[in-house]
């Protein structure tokens, strides 16, 4: 009976032993492992998706643009997030870790189009995907790169105005990383001009190779309207309004009648690009897009109250009594101060956190077609008067006669606000970013720019910081 | 005839001997020590039957027992005595100390070894250390009472964990948790599920019954933890529940108690119209013309407000039961424990309901098999608070809260606060949050005898934790209502067959070889559903929603599979030497690492044998010891070594699925390892009245898993690489005193007292450098130095207010006074680790009465307390939130000593920026437990009839009182918001510790 017993446990336990062994290897069920990636049709899909989902990052659309309103004079912060108050006060430091958030989370969202860019021309053999597919799939991340660039190197680097764009802008990375050496990521920054230029490139790209209408993912019309925002900032004014007028006489898009297309409608004919938000696509992360949107926007309880409108802004608007975008997009409520003041209902979905974030719209083409003609002397597609005019009328206002400079920025304020234009507006055209606003918010300012952050000064030798004692 | 006789006469004996035996009679007695001195609390059993009594206070016992049966006296640290019943009726007995106290067994791992021949590191609390410490968490038993071993309450708020570390930290990103252990089933520990505000999450520790508790040993030097490999560096607590005696009287022990709990201390902040009149004056000052509080908006003086901290704070009640059944006949003993908690934190919506079961069971089926059982079952329900930095933590928020905010509208319902700090009564009232957890840790063993001195002990077990937290938040707070489940559940199971062979070779040579196999699984698995667009707060559940926002969940497995073995030997227990190895596999290395080899070996020399000592006629033991080894640490993860996209709402797009970057691929990642020195000396003298044991350690981790921090151009922030090097060094001392040993009066002390020293010998190359070129770890408040230590507050010098000017003034990097001062003029300013650390225990017993004080101290360190920078200062969060009493000390014309600087100075606002303002120091000298008992003498007892053996009346303060630094006034200096290393001694408002006070009664019978 012992004999028994023990020649079994000792048969048992050499069963054990080798088996355990074997057992180590488990697979991952959440993730996919790297190399898989490129496998499938699915998977190359899910790769460019993820990008477009990384662009929801409430870095890249939601904080960027609230801290152009804010840092601007159309929101008046009262926040408690010190990080935020001290871009607000102008004395960002290289540590705030709002700043931090949008450089790292750009870089990310360039590094998982660098992927695709990258690997996918590369991949053969994966059934049904065509060279046609391999081509929209890059010139979709080659869209999402350059908005990502665009959007950096307008918050990091003074505007092209300052030094004609001869100042540093943002590193340009264009490989993905694979875990082996950081040396090739430790690169000096380019110049705007360069910077500018790679945009213009991809841009240039994916024009050629994104279709006419691609549902809300990136399409032709994308990439113009955005290369129409890069030549304005340029004053590439024959440019600038020649690729915006394309956009305006494209026929995919219109002026929408109504201001109906700020949450959960996508497919407006207002939208050249969206950021789509939905309520099941949950928080992206610590502060999911949505959630900035809807939380600073919006005034206690749902919201934090954190960004309402400016006294300016206020009296702007009621200078001219009956503006549609003031009394349909406006809500009056106590900021997060105890304040009496006015919201904005653009980002409306408090419940949950899921209002779409304002990229590129038609306004805004018809804003620039304007601007350029104005300013270049030029009259492609439209008058100014007339192009201003439209968008008058759709607001309930009188048109005007005339218009100058002064009215152009003022009709593009009213209608942009809110959606992180406001900044650079006032940068490139050399006005202070606060109304009566000292040096420290004058158009050239150290701090009218961010610093490159701490993580990035660290850990690359090779960077030079903004001037400014950060 | 002869044989007939002979029968016949064996018939009357046999006779004789059944009537004697049936000649029950009562023996009465006296039983003292060596020393003559009555010894109370002997326990008295008639051999083979359920019979039992103990002496009491004055030696004295009587029990019922028949001629002819064997009485067994036993006292913990005496040798056992037997006596036969005679004729006589008196019995005295003499007990002698038992030159072999320390025979007694303790458990070490994967086995049991005699105290006195143990030349492991280990902490031992023996059962009388804590059968009368009332505790509301496992945890808290550990408290001061061994070197070495430092347990931090992250706060006061049930259910939050405490931060238990073992001589330091001994990683910086892999977790500094040791590895806990129960009856042999290690259990799990995963923190992060459940976080609520701050880092700490749930007291693993809260699933055990502190009442089931035998006794805990914790295993320090790598002589003692290398047997657990790669689990082994952070040290090992091994738990073991109580189990019954063979050939006990069966006891039943019932525990009641019920606990006032209140806040240990709060700051002071300011009345409404302090408030009022503090805005009103600084805006006075500040425009040059008077400005009243009405003008700014904050209502009139003797308008109202509402006591917000007041109002989140409460005496909370509790109540405790306890029942033990403890006991066991030849062949089979048991234990059967019964618990049930209902208690009440001294935060508002902080309730904690725990019922739990065990059963130990162990039984011999015959010479050579048996098998048993270990059982724990506990079911807790906890209402949930956020504890910290967090607008639903009542405590963070009752402090931020204006105090001019009405909590109530004029007809008495909830008002909204207006702001984003929301009204926490709505939300403690109005909100569900409870947490539900049901857990079974338990083994069941087979151990087979099948050769002389050969076992085999099969051991299965598993720890299984579910658990389940439901909120729900009301219209009033959330627009639309919303609902979330998370469900999280953490499952291991694994087999231990351990073969263990003992021998002794002539009188001299002991040899003991243990070889061994552990086999795990364990699957961390979570899903959490949120809903929003409830129609009604009336609808309760998920289902009721009409937009479901957060779809998310995560299942991660490990494996782990260990081969060990030890081997010990002594020559006549007075050379000893150990050696042990294990070889550790587990499914979290990477592929090219997969298996480690921890080894360590020991020596000891116990020379109160040998005669040169014995000649001195002073020592009664006295032992050397030293030992050398490594261990690991496989808190790195799941997967760290893969290179992972990540899919779900992470990466999904306008209801499309996606995949994102998520970690570059690492495939040679492995353990840390830690290599340790540990040298020892254990003595007794004076006749066992007084012992002191010190060691001396020297812990060296290598590989240690750093962030490498990633250029953010890579995309990625951070790669984990095994590349960091760190050091711990320290001493142990532990001197336990009979102070006092009279008939009436005893008085024991134990003291410990325990120093460590960290230093990061090596970081990676491409970190970050500090001015002076050296490597750091840098973070907002913190900073680990290559060459220092792992924590070092590194931050701006504030130097106060200045007299004259009324601006304040920090020192900048070369130490001259500034008024704005920049990052660039941060400095070590202090640290959050200990220059020493240890606990103090003083008991005293006179008659029938017991006190025991247990204190613990730190010394050297200090907090970081964050949320200052709110809570001071005029302008924090738009000026908007409430500010401790101080603030109203500001300057106001030359020579005020002010706390806060004029309100026209540049600095008026920039004074509560980080720097050493919120630096606070926290050493302290706590009182933690004073219990008071009385045990009712045997004579009263015998008039209450025969039922009880013993009835204990008590009553216990819980951090009664704590000796602190002034400028700790309203703050709890035994804080932390995070267990990650690099963050402790932070706190941004944590709740602090509960002052309790606790009356019961404890009867046996």
């Amino acid at each position: 009976m012992k004999k028994i017993n023990k020649s079994i446990g000792i048969l048992l336990l050499a069963m054990l032993m080798v088996s355990c062994e074997n057992r180590l290897e488990v697979i991952p069920e959440d993730n996919v492992a790297s190399n898989t990636v490129f496998n499938s049709f699915a998977t190359i899909n899910g790769a460019v998706v993820g990008t477009y989902s990384k662009n929801q990052s409430g870095d890249l659309n939601g904080m960027a643009q609230l801290i152009s309103e804010f840092m601007s004079d159309n929101v008046n912060f009262v926040g408690s997030f010190p990080s935020l108050q001290e871009i607000d006060q102008y004395q960002t430091l290289a540590t705030n870790t709002s700043i931090d958030n949008v450089w790292i989370d750009g870089y990310e969202l360039i590094g998982a189009a660098n992927n695709v860019i990258v690997n996918l021309p590369e991949v053969t053999d994966v059934s049904n995907l065509t060279e046609e597919n391999k081509r929209v799939f890059v010139a979709e991340m080659k869209f999402l790169r350059a908005l990502t660039y665009f959007q950096l190197v307008n918050l990091f680097a003074q505007p092209f105005q300052f030094s004609g764009g001869t100042n540093f802008g943002v590193p340009i990375i264009t490989q993905p990383f694979g875990g082996g050496d950081i040396s090739e990521f430790q690169l000096e920054r380019s110049t705007v001009n360069e910077v500018h230029s790679f945009i213009e490139q991809d841009l240039l790209e994916a024009i050629a190779d994104l279709p006419e209408d691609n549902g809300v993912r990136a399409e032709a019309g994308s990439a113009r309207a955005l290369l129409a925002r890069l030549y304005l900032y340029r004053e590439q004014w024959q440019n600038a309004a020649d690729y915006a007028n394309q956009i305006i006489s494209s026929g995919e898009y219109s002026l929408a009648a109504d201001y109906d297309f700020y949450d959960a409608n996508s497919t407006s004919s207002e939208h050249v690009f969206v950021v789509v938000n939905t309520p099941t696509d949950g928080p992206q992360e610590a502060n999911g897009s949505d959630e900035t949107y809807t939380n600073f926007f919006n005034p206690a309880p749902g919201g934090r109250g954190d960004a309402p409108f400016t006294q300016d802004l206020i009296d702007e608007f009621a200078n001219e009594p009956g503006d549609r975008r003031f009394d349909e997009l406006s809500q009056a409520a106590s900021d997060a101060g105890g304040n009496n003041t006015f919201f904005t209902t653009k980002y409306p979905d408090i419940t949950n956190n899921a209002s779409d974030g304002m990229v590129l719209r038609v306004t805004e083409m018809l804003l620039i077609r304007a601007e350029a003609n104005l300013r270049g002397g030029l009259s492609i597609g439209g008058t100014p008067l007339d192009d201003i005019n439209l968008l008058r009328t759709r607001a309930g206002l009188t048109t005007l006669v005339s218009v100058d400079l002064d009215d152009i920025l003022l009709e593009r304020r009213k209608e942009l606000c809110f959606e992180g234009h406001r900044r650079m507006d006032l940068l490139r055209n050399n006005l202070n970013l606060r109304p009566g606003g000292g040096s420290e918010s004058a158009p050239g300012a150290n701090k009218v720019i961010f610093p490159i952050v701490d993580d990035e000064i660290t850990n690359n030798p090779n960077i030079t910081q903004n001037p400014g004692n950060f | 005839m002869k044989l007939r006789r002979l029968f016949g006469s064996m018939v009357l004996l046999l006779l004789c001997v059944i009537t004697v035996r049936a000649q029950e009679k009562t023996i009465t007695g006296t039983v003292t020590d060596q020393n003559g001195l009555p010894l109370p609390g002997v326990n008295i059993v008639v051999v083979g039957t359920n019979t039992g009594t103990q002496t009491d206070f004055d030696g004295n016992y009587s029990i019922k027992a028949s001629v002819g049966q064997f009485l067994l006296y036993s006292y913990i640290g005496q040798r056992d005595e037997r006596r036969t019943v005679g004729s006589n009726s008196i019995i005295d007995v003499d007990m002698s100390e038992d030159a072999e106290a320390l025979d007694e067994v303790v458990v070490v791992g994967y086995g049991g070894q005699e105290e006195r021949k143990i030349i492991q590191n280990v902490g031992i609390v023996k059962e009388e250390a804590i059968e009368n410490l009332q505790v509301v968490s496992a945890d808290q038993l550990l408290q001061g009472q061994t070197a070495g071993t430092q347990i931090v309450n992250a706060s006061g708020v049930l259910g939050s964990a405490a931060v238990i570390r073992i001589r330091g930290v001994n990683s910086i990103n892999s977790g500094s948790q040791p590895l806990i252990v129960i009856d042999g089933v290690p259990i799990t520990d995963n923190i992060n599920t459940f976080n609520s505000g701050g880092n700490t999450g749930i007291n693993p520790l809260s699933y055990v019954n502190p009442n089931d508790i035998a006794t805990l040993t914790i295993l320090k030097d790598a002589g003692a933890t290398s047997i657990y490999g790669a689990r082994g560096a952070n040290g090992v607590i091994l738990i073991t529940t109580k189990k019954g005696k063979r050939n006990s009287r069966t006891t039943v022990t019932f525990d009641m108690n019920t606990q006032f709990s209140e806040s240990t201390d709060a700051p002071d902040i300011l009345t409404a119209d302090e408030f009022r009149s503090f805005k009103a004056e600084v805006a006075s000052i500040q425009q040059g013309t008077t400005v009243t509080p009405e003008s700014l908006g904050l209502g009139s003086i003797g308008s109202g407000g509402t006591d917000w901290l007041g109002g989140v704070q409460r005496t909370g009640i509790s109540q405790n039961y306890n029942l033990g059944v403890r006991g066991g006949s030849e062949k089979t003993s048991f234990f059967f424990g019964l618990d049930y908690q209902d208690l009440e934190g001294f935060v508002i919506g902080n309730n904690l309901e725990r019922a739990g079961a065990r059963l130990n069971l162990d039984t011999n089926v015959n010479d050579w098999l048996k098998v048993g059982m270990n059982l724990g079952v506990t079911n807790t329900r906890l209402n949930r608070i956020s504890v910290e930095n967090s607008i639903n933590a009542p405590f963070t928020t009752a402090f931020l809260q204006s105090p001019i905010v009405s909590a109530f509208d004029d007809e008495g319902n909830f008002a909204q606060s207006g702001s984003f700090i929301p009204n926490i009564f709505a939300r403690v009232a109005l909100d569900t949050r409870e947490l539900k957890t049901f857990r079974v840790i338990g083994n069941v063993f087979t151990e087979v005898s099948f050769l002389p001195g050969f076992t085999w002990r099969s051991e299965f077990g598993i720890d299984r934790l579910e658990s389940d937290e439901f909120i729900r938040n009301a219209e009033f707070n959330t627009p639309g209502g919303s609902a979330s489940s998370l469900k999280a559940t953490d499952e291991r199971w694994l087999t231990n067959q351990i073969l263990t062979y003992s021998d002794q070779y002539g009188d001299s040579h002991n040899l003991t070889v243990l070889l061994g196999l552990n086999y795990e699984e364990s699957l961390q698995a979570r899903l959490n559903i949120q809903g929003t667009g409830f129609l009604s707060d009336d609808l309760r559940n998920l289902g009721s929603s009409s937009t479901p926002t957060i779809n998310e969940g995560f299942r991660n497995p490990t494996r782990y599979y260990g081969l060990f073995s030890r081997v010990t030997y002594d020559y006549q227990g007075k050379y000893l030497v150990e050696g042990s190895v294990r070889r550790d596999g587990s499914s979290r290395f990477g592929a090219n690492n997969r298996f480690g080899y921890f080894w360590s070996g020991a020596v000891g020399w116990t020379l109160s044998e040998e005669p040169f000592v014995k000649n001195l006629d002073f020592f009664d033991f006295l032992s050397l010891r030293a030992s050398l080894g490594t261990v690991g640490n496989d808190r790195l993860g799941t997967f760290p070594s893969l290179g992972l996209f990540s899919a779900g709402a992470i990466a999904d797009y306008n209801g499309e699925s996606g995949v994102i970057p998520a970690q570059p691929e690492n495939p040679d990642i492995k353990w840390e390892e830690s290599e340790t020195l540990d040298i020892g000396l254990k003595s007794t003298f004076l006749n066992g009245r007084i012992s002191f044991n010190t060691s001396y350690f020297k812990k060296k981790t290598s590989d240690l898993l750093l962030n490498q921090v990633l250029p953010p151009l890579t995309g990625f922030s951070a790669i984990s690489r095994n590349i960091g090097v760190m050091e711990n060094t320290g001493w142990e001392f532990e001197l336990n005193t009979i102070n006092v040993r009279t008939t009436d009066f005893q008085w024991n002390t134990s003291i410990n007292l325990t120093t460590i020293d960290n230093k990061v010998l090596q970081l990676n190359e491409d970190a970050a450098t500090d001015a002076q070129g050296r490597r750091i770890i840098d973070g907002a408040i913190q900073r680990a130095i290559e060459g220092e230590s792992l924590n070092n507050f590194f931050l701006i010098r504030y130097q106060g207010v200045n007299p004259q000017t009324g601006d304040a003034e920090w020192l900048d990097i070369n130490g001259n006074p500034t008024t704005n001062p920049g990052t660039g003029d941060r400095v070590v300013t202090g640290s959050p680790l200990p220059d020493f650390s240890g606990g103090m225990t003083n008991t005293f017993k006179y008659k029938n009465f017991d006190l025991s004080v247990l204190m613990n101290y730190s010394y050297g360190n200090d907090v970081v307390i964050d949320g200052l920078r709110f809570a001071d200062g005029n302008d924090a969060l738009g000026g908007i939130v409430n500010i401790r009493r101080q603030n109203l000390n500001f300057w106001r014309q030359p020579g005020d000593q002010a706390f806060l600087p004029s309100p026209t100075s540049s600095t008026f606002n920039l004074f509560n920026q980080r720097s050493t303002v919120q630096q606070l120091d926290a050493s302290y000298l706590r009182v933690k437990n004073v219990t008071l008992g009385y045990n009712m003498p045997k004579a009263i007892l015998d008039k209450l009839g025969n039922t009880l053996t013993g009835l204990r009346f008590y009553a216990t303060a819980i951090n009664l009182f704590t000796l602190k630094a002034d400028e700790m006034d309203g703050i709890d200096p035994e804080v932390t918001d995070d267990i990650d290393p690099l963050f402790q001694g932070e706190s941004f408002f944590t709740a602090p510790q509960a002052k309790s006070y606790l009356i019961g009664a404890r009867l046996q019978f």
